[in-house]
């Protein structure tokens, strides 16, 4: 048996040696789809137009945890002076900020031909850090509610009505605190800004310490909402009430909600609604390492994926996304039939007046720790 | 304690000698109690096997559901697409598996190497601070693995052991000392001290007294711990990941991302994928064992 | 007994070697956050905050986990009890054969399975109506506190019986027989002369269950939402929302006590064993 183990760890050993002569690789946080995104879609068509070079894609976990992961490997090979062995980075906003901070990025977009595609505001500052010339957005996220037309009639259109209805509904609403998911953490924000007053500071800063004492009245609200509603296990959680019709509403990320309603995981009626003063949504970067030696070659990567037809075709068309660069640069490369599609819940107009960013870091900081003293504890 | 050593291996199978229980009774009660009995036996297996398969039934109905949503009680329709997914030439599901388990096997061979001998020490050689060094032991479970992982990365990078199947295999290693050690150190405890005593008087040497006694007497304990260090480190993750990724990609990660992330079919087809070589593993130590004789663990 | 032994330090100190490398030496950097403020100063800062926003947490996993495994024991001993000492055969094979199983399903599955299974609408439920023993309306989610417990013991059970039948199958049969030859029931036979032959087994598998439940991370976040939850869960949010390790770490040292604590204790009682012996 002994000589099987050795032979058996011997051949590990082999496959992980015989690696091709050129690769890629490409660390993505997020949900298993964005892997896919990669190796399916993007990893095939950049190794059509680059022969020699594989794409590996390695996924690092959902939410924040994911993009934390990435950081601290980039970090742990800075302390000990190696270069990366990640050469694309796919990252949420929050690490992006610290990326730059901690000088673990190269600032490569003013050399990317696509560089001038995006002008939204979050390409240039993520969370009250600037980050321009480091990030290309992937796509845009969205969080909004879901809900079972069928069991809920006429859906809550802002979040005093979100309140009367859980009210009337006791136990029909569900979302996932904030530890167990972004789209939780975006329901609470959402809160914050609706009760709390002073929503355009918390975006835009300047950070003022004082700012938390006028959130009390609105966590005290929110704990008493809590009362009535469902805590879920996770941004999935909430997706899989919905699936076996245990809860009526939650918040949801879209793009994982076109995933779940692709792959037959819920009913297909359920439908999406902004509702206002504001959600809070959030791009994906790429980004590409301080100390990767194929620097050239993610740039080329990085050009692809966020070319007009690559989005248009692989981020609206196949996945669902919200377009990373302006929209207006898809005229024309995409059906009408996909782009109504997109829009089909959510209009253009009320995602321009509710598709809102989070809060800039501090104040995030802020409104996560208070939710722990004054509302979970 | 003595005498249970030499029956340990040979009394695999319990000898079940049926003994006359009910004999004041009249025979219809006796019958009456009979099928009471077996009926109360075989309700019970029942319930045991439904709490036991409920959650895995869900496993396969996942796998091989394409669309399942309320108000349907089980899956709308069946399909093996995302079977075909799991194994579509971009996927690399088979290649991760083989290097899932051979890491795994390798990290047997490291734990057992070094936790015999320390098991040894721990349960007959006098040492110092002996409930503080099998506590130190317990360490790897109790603590945040992932600031301990980001350390042992930034260590390993300075001496070129990251993106390595020996990095990988060490941490796993390292974690799955907790059980090997522990183990071990119970199983050489269980073992008579009489019989090695009776050895070194027949003139044998201290070295082949462990060899020829202990350790074949302590074997069935150790072979426990090995099942258990493999399915540790067939289910690590969070370490592979600091140590090996991108290089060294394993199954448990994508299993991680899939489940984590609620792809819920992608995450039963893994998970089934990674019976196969727990299984096989099992029954290979079992095999050698001839049955489940996991005698003398911690007496 | 030899004397405090340099081949019994040359023995160990491969392994040690391993942990200290691996394990002791990364630790160091995480003892110096939890243990110091920012400026460098020693202090306790961090157990405040650990204990201010996390007192329910650390009650709750104490609670998770001791329930857990004092569950697991019994349904163990249970387990293990019949395999050995039951007359009827096909039983004893059905049993054999089924027990195992979850042994091989990682944590992070296991969630997954238990999340679908236990829920309001779930697997079980279902079979529940479809089987005519419940009303739809009486249907309740296990996916709390209930539903962390069900899946640990689901998991460990088969860990702690593999271990226990193993010990058990090796006792002295003669001294059951003659238990049951003067009358004695089997429960008592279990209890009575079963059950002390095999309980350092049975005490070694419950500590490394009670750790191992303590460490996982998987079940508490898949199965139950978030308030309140287990340690695990808030360590991994201290670290990927705020960045906070010296918070994580300082409740990465309160798990370790707890850990420690009860090793602690089975390493005493074994000693005293080892003494009256």
């Amino acid at each position: 048996m002994r000589k099987g183990l050795v032979a058996a760890g011997l051949a590990a050993l082999l496959m992980t040696n015989a690696a091709s002569a050129q690769t890629l690789n490409v660390a993505t946080a997020g949900d298993q789809n964005m892997v896919d995104y990669i190796k399916d879609y993007l990893g095939p068509l950049f190794e059509k137009s680059h022969p020699g070079v594989k794409v590996v894609a390695v996924g690092t976990g959902p939410g924040d945890g994911g993009s934390q992961k990435i950081f601290e490997k980039l970090d742990a090979q800075k302390k000990a002076g190696a270069a990366s062995d990640f050469d694309v980075v796919v990252i949420h906003q929050k690490a992006a900020g610290e990326m730059v901070k901690s000088q673990l990025l190269r600032k490569y977009r003013d050399a990317l031909p696509t560089g001038k595609l995006v002008t939204r505001e979050t390409a240039d500052n993520a969370l009250g850090t600037e980050v321009t010339g480091y990030v290309m957005p992937m796509f845009h996220s969205q969080t909004a509610l879901a809900y079972n037309p069928d069991l809920v009639k006429t859906a809550p259109g802002s979040y005093a009505e979100l309140r009367d209805w859980v009210k009337n509904n006791r136990k029909q609403f569900g979302y996932n605190g904030i530890k167990g998911g972004m789209s939780g953490v975006a329901f609470v924000t959402g809160w914050v800004s609706a009760f709390g007053g002073d929503a355009a500071k918390l975006e835009k800063g300047p950070y003022d310490a004082a700012t938390k004492a006028k959130w009390e009245k609105a966590l005290a609200d929110l704990k008493e909402f809590n009362q009535n509603v469902v805590i879920t296990p996770g941004n999935a959680g909430t997706l899989d009430m919905l699936n076996r019709g245990e809860i009526a509403m939650g918040p949801v990320w879209v793009d994982m909600f076109y995933t779940w309603k692709a792959e037959g995981k819920l009913p297909p009626n359920t439908r999406l609604k902004l509702i206002s003063p504001g959600m809070p949504g959030q791009p994906m970067y790429y980004a590409v390492p301080a100390t990767t030696k194929q620097d050239k070659l993610a740039a080329e990567f990085v050009a692809l994926a966020t070319s007009p037809e690559v989005q248009a075709e692989g981020i609206v068309k196949r996945f669902n996304w919200y377009p990373g660069i302006d929209a207006k640069n898809l005229e024309g490369k995409l059906d009408k039939a996909a782009w109504n599609q997109l829009f089909a819940d959510i209009t253009p107009d009320s995602l321009a007046a509710n598709g809102k960013p989070f809060p800039i870091a501090p104040y995030f900081n802020d409104i996560l720790e208070s939710y722990e003293k004054k509302v979970a504890n | 304690m003595s005498g249970n050593v030499r029956t340990s291996l040979a009394s695999a199978a319990p000898a079940s000698i049926p003994l006359p229980v009910n004999q004041g009774l009249p025979a219809p009660r006796v019958r009456f109690w009979a099928y009471g009995s077996t009926l109360f036996k075989v309700l019970g297996l029942g319930a045991f096997a439904f709490f036991l398969f409920g959650p895995l039934a869900n496993l396969v109905l996942w796998s091989f559901a394409e669309r399942w949503y309320a108000p349907f009680k089980l899956p709308v329709t069946y399909g093996t697409r995302y079977w075909e997914v799991v194994f579509r030439p971009t996927g690399d599901a088979m290649s991760s598996l083989l290097t899932s388990v051979g890491i795994a096997c390798l990290t047997v061979l490291v734990a057992l190497a070094v936790s015999i001998p320390a098991g040894y020490a721990l349960a007959r050689l006098k040492l110092p601070w002996r409930t503080a060094l099998m506590i130190l032991f317990l360490l790897p479970q109790a603590f945040p693995s992932v600031a301990i992982y980001i350390n042992v990365a930034r260590v390993f990078y300075s001496i070129g052991l990251t993106g390595t199947v020996p990095g990988v295999v060490l941490v796993h290693a390292a974690h799955g000392l907790v059980y090997s050690v522990w183990i071990a150190a119970a199983a050489f405890a269980a073992v008579d001290r009489d019989l090695e005593l009776a050895a070194r008087n027949i003139g044998a040497s201290p070295l082949r007294t462990f060899f020829t006694i202990t350790l074949p007497l302590a074997a069935p304990g150790i072979m426990a711990s090995a099942i258990f260090v493999f399915l540790e480190s067939l289910d690590e993750f969070t370490g592979t990941f600091f140590v090996g990724v991108p290089q060294v990609t394993t199954l448990p990660l994508l299993l991680y991302n899939a489940s984590m992330g609620g792809n819920y079919q992608i995450a039963s087809i893994t998970a089934l994928i990674l019976l196969v070589p727990s299984v096989l593993f099992m029954l290979v130590i079992e095999r050698f064992l001839k049955a489940d004789v996991l005698s003398k663990v911690g007496q | 007994m030899e004397r405090p032994s340099l081949i019994g330090l040359a023995l160990i100190a491969p392994a040690l070697a391993m942990i200290g490398a691996l394990f002791l030496y990364p630790l160091g950097f995480s003892l110096v956050s939890a243990f110091t403020e920012e400026s460098g100063r020693l202090s306790l800062t961090h157990f405040q905050k650990a204990y201010e926003l996390y007192s329910t947490d650390i009650l709750f996993t104490l609670f998770i986990v001791i329930v857990s495994t004092l569950l697991t024991g019994l349904i163990s001993i249970a387990i293990a009890g019949i395999l050995t000492l039951s007359e009827t055969p096909w039983l004893i094979t059905a049993l054999r054969n089924l027990y195992r199983w979850p042994l091989f399903i990682p944590f992070i599955v296991a969630a997954q399975c238990m999340r679908t299974f236990l829920a309001k609408n779930g697997l079980m439920n279902n079979s529940f109506v479809a089987l005519g023993l419940m009303e739809p309306l009486q249907a309740t989610s296990f996916l709390d506190w209930r539903g962390i417990i069900v899946t640990f013991v689901w998991k460990q059970v088969p860990f702690v019986t593999l271990m226990l039948a193993g010990a058990m199958a090796s006792i002295d049969r003669a001294t059951i027989e003659a238990g049951r030859n003067l009358g004695a029931s089997r429960l008592r036979v279990l209890i009575e002369i079963v059950l002390p032959q095999v309980f350092q087994t049975l005490l070694v598998g419950l500590v490394l269950s009670f750790v191992t439940m303590l460490s996982v991370l998987s079940v508490p976040m898949m199965v139950a939402g978030s308030q309140p939850t287990m340690l695990t869960v808030d360590m991994a949010f201290r670290i990927n929302s705020y960045g906070d390790y010296a918070t994580a770490n300082a409740l990465g040292v309160i798990s370790y006590l707890i850990a420690g604590t009860v090793a602690w204790i089975y390493l005493r009682h074994n000693v005293k064993q080892g003494a009256q012996a």
